[in-house]
């Protein structure tokens, strides 16, 4: 497609109603006929199909704009309704006017004074960019209050709405039975009345008052209210006056321009008549196009059988209408003309049952086209598929740096970059041409720079590179090295998409470095992720310098890094600068080992050794480590295991490396290092730090199975008994809450205490048993490892494994629910005991009885219900904060403004500081001049260069000759 | 009656004068109507400010030890 038309700029938007003449004057063709298409498979002129509606079929030509389909956007028609029929979307607004205005003169029903208030308050409140429906409201409560209008003095009724489109004007008229509620009244055992005291009361004649208590004659309104004043009855009932369309309409109409201002209504675009329509438009065919099935049969759009709908009952009430058809027949088409043209319009109304297919859907009309998750906005414009996309499984791989993706050669031979040739790449394009679109590094396509595009083919490829020269556009398979976005989902931060260098591996998963997954939040056991390919060179550079993974390593989210090691690289840099519980000491390597270390690291060079045993020298794991360091890299903090890591001058000294130091979320030294080093620099740290703890936990050997997690008999024992006391424990305080002799604690029932008493000791016990299991695992066993490094898994997960999994609970509480008194008919009602409401003093290894195992289930799925829950009202927080935030910018000046320009901070975040850019910890600044002095001693070469940039030595510019005679009056420079 | 004003979780309110309020438009150029409002009604605000006035609104921060914003007053 070739765009003609320069982009222009939108200066304003306005909305308003549409007049009917409008729709006429726009209409490419009146619609008077229901049909589509005749015998020969022609549309029918005049007709839902009428081809001046806009061409569909391509190699036509449109008869109203002569253009082909696809250039053209399809023309209006217009059908001219039988009758008058309310507009669905403007219904709660005809009511509001209705009740505003006056029936007989359609003024809105406020003084003079009253509308200038209104009027005034409007202003202010547009001014101040405020609700303007706060105004609006308010001035037709105060309209709706009057009974009488204030400039014809006519009465005014109640006006009832009976949802969608029916209103009602509520009268009192005569009730039928008037002659006995007469006569009742009249036979007041305490005060009766003659018709003669009753004639002369009214000052009605006798005879009439005959007539009337006869029923013969009813009373006109003078009359009745006389006869009500003098017998204190009421004569009348309620009277539903239905208002039909055409009478709204008309009573619209004389509502002058410069009341309804006051109700935010500019008159100039939307006269309140219009909200009645008379004439309806006819989306062209283009948007709603018909579909030739297999068989050759068509099918119509949705939108198409509703406007049929449409016609055929509008044809239908003319004809009757003709006919001279019963007032009510007229009503029941008219009431069916307008629930079609309703849902035409929305087939979702409360109320009203949905239009349906033959075959029993609901049609998806005007706004369900629009609305919700798949409708125009949310589903094809914010949000649409795209070429140049590949999705597939992701799977692990080491080797990788965090900066690449592997890319599948099926996928990279499927997606292209556009390479524009030059003399520079003539060889690599024809190379690729030659290679055609199966070969790995081939091409799919070429484009002449005639415009024209050429497919590459098997057989072509050969002859197609020879002809490929400068100016022609090759589509390149994707290589080694081209950028590429990369996504997860469900994308809830900007780490969620990252771009990454391609490298090409053969099988189908993406490949990407485990150290990714957290900002992912990716994991192997099935994720799918996308990739994007990118498709200009503007793209691509922002790609590089904005999104790739190592700019993304520190979260804008906590200003410190999400990237970093995970899982087995904590364990094994754990391993690898820990004690030896044995020793005292760090590990030893003799030569061989420590090469083999830092095999995978750019380190080729092992440093002076630490020492000589036996006759061999050895380094020890923390000088392995401190290879990686930057050399003048100098630091102090408490490790996640509890001691005290030093680092001199990129040595670490002392303390041991784990999630504390180099973890995914704050790391210590991976946050320091992207500060002060830059991001390359932690990149490279990052990966190497990984490699270095994958070589040294297989060094050490690294494994876990449930047997690891036993504990020795004696322990066990000890296990017992701390489960035994807490029981005891548990029976004397339920026997004295029996006794009624158990304490209320403040604020609580006597139930309440007993449960927290319970609860409380119960709990204790668990941590005993953790305790005593702790104590008879000894620091070199796996899990004490993962939990003390911070790797995985924590002390409670151990303690449920080797010593008792402890109190089981839904909802806070100990479980309670079951049967009556009981939680299973294993028990007594009424047990308040330990087992019987859930205590597994078990533990994982030992394995849960029955009960114990049922118990267990209980909480477990209440946890698995409070994820799902979870998970589904955050998604919709969060979206709903997203949109609330999307538009907020921050200015040059500082200032967070929203797209119209309002002030939401007057300095971002209050301090005007990305939490990127800012130290850790209070006492850990970014040291600032440390990094200024590094930067400038590696930009200039010599100390002149320096101090020249420094401004030490000023620098005399385009000097005059005439330099001395200035210098002595005072002048430095003049320029 | 409890003072509000006294209370520590409510930051000082002041009422600007007309020269700092054009010297402070004039710095982030905008219109009186384009900041932040505050009911008149609102406890925290000084008795005697009014419909129209311009409120600086002086706080703690965890960040910058105090960060200043502004609010017109408005009717309500």
């Amino acid at each position: 497609m070739v765009i003609t038309q320069s982009p222009k700029e939108i200066d304003s938007i306005g909305f308003g109603l549409m007049n009917p003449e409008e729709y006429r004057e726009m209409s490419a063709t009146k619609i008077i006929t229901a049909d589509t298409y005749d015998d020969d498979g022609f549309p029918i002129d005049m007709g839902l199909m009428d081809p001046r509606l806009g061409v569909i079929d391509p190699g036509l030509e449109c008869k109203t704009c002569g253009k082909h389909s696809g250039q053209c956007n399809g023309h209006f028609g217009h059908i001219e309704l039988a009758a008058p029929v309310i507009h669905v979307g403007f219904t709660k607004l005809i009511r509001r006017l209705l009740r505003g205005t006056c029936r007989e003169c359609s003024r809105l029903m406020l003084t003079e004074e009253e509308r200038d208030e209104f009027r005034e308050m409007l202003k202010t409140v547009r001014s101040l960019d405020q609700d303007v429906n706060d105004v609006t409201k308010a001035a037709i409560r105060q309209a709706r209050k009057k009974d009488f209008c204030p400039f014809c003095g006519e009465k005014q009724y109640e006006i009832s709405h009976e949802k969608p489109t029916t209103y009602y004007e509520i009268q009192n008229v005569l009730a039928n039975d008037y002659p006995q509620l007469i006569a009742a009244a009249m036979q007041d055992e305490d005060d009766p009345t003659s018709p003669q005291e009753l004639a002369e009361k009214t000052g009605i004649e006798l005879a009439r008052i005959n007539e009337i208590l006869g029923g013969t004659f009813r009373p006109a309104r003078e009359a009745r209210r006389s006869i009500e004043r003098a017998l204190d009855v009421d004569l009348t009932v309620e009277d539903m006056n239905k208002l039909m369309p055409s009478d709204i309409r008309d009573w619209f109409e004389d509502i002058p321009d410069e009341d309804i201002e006051v109700l935010g209504i500019n008159a100039q675009n939307s006269r309140p008549e219009w909200m009645v329509l008379t004439v309806l438009p006819v989306p062209p065919v283009t948007a709603r196009p018909s579909i030739t099935l297999d068989n050759g049969q068509r099918s119509e759009d949705d939108l198409t059988h509703k406007l049929v709908d449409i016609i055929r009952i509008n044809q239908r009430f003319m004809e009757n209408r003709e006919a001279g058809a019963p007032q009510l027949i007229i009503e029941d088409l008219w009431e069916l003309l307008q629930y079609h043209v309703t849902t035409f319009m929305d087939n979702e109304i409360s109320g009203t049952p949905p239009a349906r297919h033959r075959s029993g859907r609901p049609l998806k009309t005007l706004s369900q086209r629009l609305k919700g998750k798949e409708g125009r906005f949310r589903g094809s414009l914010s949000g649409k598929r795209v070429n140049f996309s590949a999705r597939t499984v992701i799977s692990p791989d080491p080797t990788l740096s965090l900066n690449e993706v592997g890319v599948p050669d099926r996928v990279a031979t499927e997606m292209t970059q556009t390479m524009h040739v030059n003399e520079r790449n003539l060889d690599k394009a024809q190379r690729y041409v030659a290679n055609g679109p199966e070969r790995h590094p081939g091409a799919n396509y070429v484009r002449r720079p005639d415009g024209r595009r050429l497919k590459v083919t098997e057989k072509n490829c050969e002859e197609l590179s020879g002809k490929v020269e400068p100016g022609w556009e090759v589509n390149r398979h994707l290589i080694d090295g081209d950028i590429v976005l990369f996504n997860r989902q469900p994308s809830l931060h900007r780490m969620s998409i990252m771009a990454h260098e391609v490298v090409v591996m053969p099988y189908k998963t993406f490949r990407l470095n485990t150290v990714v997954c957290p900002p992912y939040n990716a994991d192997f056991d099935g994720d799918e992720m996308n990739m994007h390919a990118l498709q200009n060179e503007e793209a691509r550079a922002e790609a590089r310098v904005l999104m790739r993974v190592q700019e993304q390593i520190l979260s804008p989210r906590f200003g410190r890094n999400i990237i970093g090691s995970i899982q087995d690289h904590i364990s094994g840099s754990y391993l690898l600068t820990h004690p030896d519980p044995e020793t005292g000491d760090p590990p030893r390597f003799n030569e061989t080992q420590a090469s083999d270390l830092l095999r995978g690291t750019s380190i080729d060079e092992l440093p002076e050794p630490d020492g000589v045993e036996e006759s061999e020298a050895y380094w020890t794991g923390r000088t392995i480590f401190s290879q990686l360091l930057p050399d003048d890299l100098s630091m102090e903090f408490i490790s996640e295991s509890g001691d005290t890591v030093v680092i001199n001058d990129g040595q670490l000294i002392e303390g041991t490396i784990d999630s504390e130091a180099t973890g995914e979320f704050g790391g210590e030294i991976v946050d320091k290092i992207t500060k002060q080093y830059g991001t390359t620099r932690s990149r490279v740290f990052i990966n190497e730090v990984s490699s270095l703890a994958i070589r040294s936990i297989m060094h050490f050997g690294f494994s876990i199975g449930i047997d690891d997690e036993t504990v020795p008999p004696e322990a066990k024992e000890r296990i017992a008994e701390a489960i035994e006391n807490a029981y005891d424990q548990v029976e004397r305080l339920i026997e004295t809450y029996e006794q009624g002799d158990l304490e209320s604690l403040p604020g609580r029932t006597v139930d309440e205490t007993l449960e927290m008493k319970i609860m409380q000791a119960l709990g204790r016990a668990r941590d005993n048993a953790g305790d005593i299991a702790e104590d008879h695992l000894d620091e070199s066993n796996p899990a004490v490892i993962m939990a003390e490094s911070g790797a995985r898994g924590s002390l409670l997960n151990l303690t449920q494994m080797a010593g008792c999994v402890g109190q089981q609970s839904v909802r806070g509480e100990r479980i309670n629910r079951g049967y009556e008194g009981r939680t299973l008919s294993h028990f007594k009602a009424d047990d308040l005991g330990a087992g019987a409401r859930g205590f597994v003093e078990n533990s994982y290894t030992s394995g849960l009885t029955p009960k114990e195992f049922f118990f267990h289930a209980m909480g477990g799925r209440e946890g698995l219900v409070d994820t799902a829950v979870r998970t589904s009202k955050s998604g919709y927080l969060q979206r709903r904060l997203i949109n609330a935030l999307s538009e907020l910018e921050t200015q040059y000046d500082g200032t967070v403004r929203d797209s119209r320009d309002n002030i939401v901070q007057f300095e971002f975040g209050e301090d005007g500081t990305s939490p990127m850019m800012v130290g850790s910890k209070e006492d850990f600044d970014v040291d600032v001049e440390h990094i200024a002095d590094r930067i400038i001693e590696a930009e200039f070469d010599s100390d002149e260069e320096k101090r020249r940039f420094l401004g030490e030595v000023p620098q005399e510019t385009n000097l005059s000759e005439h330099t001395e005679r200035l210098r002595a009056a005072g002048v430095i420079s003049d320029d | 009656m409890v003072n509000v004003h006294a209370h520590t979780l409510v930051p000082e309110h002041r009422v600007m004068n007309e020269d700092e309020i054009e010297e402070f438009l004039e710095e982030y150029d905008i219109d009186r109507t384009d900041l932040p409002k505050i009911v008149a009604g609102d406890a925290a605000i000084p008795d005697e400010a009014s419909v129209g006035d311009v409120i600086e609104i002086k706080r703690d921060s965890r960040t910058t030890t105090t960060a200043y914003v502004y609010r017109l007053v408005i009717e309500g």
